[in-house]
């Protein structure tokens, strides 16, 4: 190469070979070619490659097209309307109609305060409307989703790992509005893989509706009503199970109580007890059976409550 | 303005070739045209382009752009692990059918074509037989057009040694972005 020569690089001759180069810019590196033999049988190569890639076989486009693919470019006019989300809308419907052979663990009267019945009656019959099991509050069907969604995921199933396990706590307790707490399960073989900021669906009668407890509404503020969080935890085995905390959908009296609720998605069971304690609804979900998630969703219980009552006694005099 | 359905009817023999290229299997090109068709019926609102000579260039673009979507899901339906690998050019490459005693195989064109990683093939149809820019191919393919740029350059390579009855090497280390 001289002193004088202009640069010519690699993706400039392909370039040229495409013909996607302006005029002026094809015309120097021809001349540049034409100086280059090296380089210029390479351009040839590529061109020839080019052309008959371009001419390959050419006979096809004389075949007449079946009618069976010009018919598939007919609007589908019978056909329902589709989710804009359909991978969301599937997963909902597989939730509604898991909810229905899940087995209510002492009825849902304990969900439903009388002084609420009246709305809640006409938010169920809108959920039934959406082929939606009402007795199943909107967040955990939200919680299974979360699940399904993060819960194979191996590069990213969580936003902040365990390794800022205190700027997580303290993040997401922010955005919730309500100090959150992720229990301590290595001793049961679970380690903490992290956690995520999600938001609400947006039903009215995920529990955010106003008439819920009023006075001592677990609301801070907007935002915190509208915000979800996702703990993920993880064995040896690499089984994973989620924590789903929720605000807004609780109210005080509301008793704790462990309910099911099951979804079969692709041979795969994912299954969701729901509880409330005082102010958060939590949901924990995971693939294994009802037996192994009850040891699960008690101890997290348990081990929530101590902290919780750890950090709100008053300090010993 | 939006689109009229019939419009497509003259880029269906193309586009048939295309599918047939880039599956190399008749069956199964038929059915990703066929999933291509459907879902451009469906989405048909979503296609926005001015009356003009280029309103046939942006149809045909946007149906391209649908199909290697669709090709792009089929691979990573296949491919279990989709998480261990997101740069497509380290998908495993599709065994060339080599007999044992010929050493120097020159294979022909077409079924050069269909050896190459799937990255490789639908960069080199989308330039050189449908003589996209390469803006528009980064467009169809969804991906900066830098990286159409190394695919097409390594594409090249693999269909020039393939062709000359070289077995194509192992695959470039990857750069890591």
């Amino acid at each position: 190469m001289t002193h004088d020569e202009i640069d010519i690089d690699d993706p400039t001759l392909h370039a040229y070979v495409d013909g996607q180069l302006p005029p002026e810019r094809a015309a120097q590196v021809a001349d540049w070619l034409l100086r280059h033999p090296r380089a210029a049988q390479q351009v040839l190569g590529w061109r020839e490659q080019r052309d008959s890639l371009k001419a390959l076989h050419r006979d096809w486009l004389d075949e007449p097209v079946p009618p069976s693919l010009t018919a598939a470019l007919r609007p589908p006019a019978a056909k329902a309307p589709r989710w804009p989300r359909a991978w969301a809308a599937a997963l909902l419907l597989a939730v509604g109609l898991g909810a229905g052979v899940a087995g209510g663990w002492g009825g849902h009267a304990w969900w439903t305060g009388k002084k609420e019945a009246a709305e809640m009656a006409a938010a169920a019959a809108a959920s039934r409307a959406a082929g939606r099991d009402p007795s199943i509050p909107e967040y955990v069907r939200d919680a299974a989703i979360a699940h399904a969604v993060y819960q194979p995921e191996k590069r990213h199933p969580v936003e902040v790992g365990a390794d800022q396990a205190d700027h997580l706590i303290q993040w997401l307790s922010k955005r919730l509005g309500q100090p959150l707490y992720a229990p301590t399960l290595r001793d049961y073989g679970w380690k903490l893989v992290g956690g995520r900021l999600l938001p609400a669906g947006d039903d009215p009668s995920t529990g955010a509706s106003p008439g819920a407890s009023a006075g001592a509404s677990a609301r801070t503020s907007v935002g915190a009503a509208l915000a979800r969080a996702q703990f993920m935890y993880e064995n040896e085995a690499g089984e994973r199970f989620t924590l789903y905390v929720s605000t807004g959908a609780s109210s005080p009296e509301a008793p704790v109580a462990f309910r099911l609720m099951q979804r079969v998605e692709g041979g795969q069971t994912t299954r969701s007890l729901f509880w409330i304690d005082g102010k958060l609804a939590y949901a924990l979900s995971g693939n294994f059976d009802e037996r192994r998630l009850r040891v699960l969703a008690d101890l997290v219980h348990a081990r929530i409550g101590m902290i919780a009552r750890a950090s709100s006694a008053p300090v010993a005099p | 303005m939006p689109l009229v359905l019939d419009e497509a009817l003259p880029l269906l023999p193309r586009l048939r070739r295309h599918a047939r290229l880039l599956c190399g299997d008749h069956a199964r090109a038929d059915d990703l045209l066929q999933d291509t068709l459907e879902r451009a019926a469906r989405k048909g609102a979503l296609f926005h382009a001015e009356a003009g000579p280029m309103r046939q260039d942006a149809l045909r673009n946007w149906l391209l752009t649908l199909m290697h979507r669709l090709y792009l899901n089929q691979r990573r339906d296949a491919r279990e692990a989709l998480h261990d690998s997101l740069d497509e050019d380290d998908a495993p490459q599709p065994a060339i059918e080599e007999p044992q005693q010929r050493v120097a195989l020159r294979l022909d064109l077409e079924r050069a074509l269909a050896a190459l990683p799937a990255a490789s093939r639908e960069i080199l149809l989308l330039v050189c037989v449908e003589e996209l820019s390469y803006q528009d191919a980064a467009r169809v393919l969804d991906v900066p057009v830098g990286t159409v740029m190394s695919r097409l350059s390594r594409a090249r390579e693999r269909l020039r040694l393939s062709m000359d009855g070289a077995a194509p090497g192992r695959p470039p280390l990857r750069v890591v972005k």
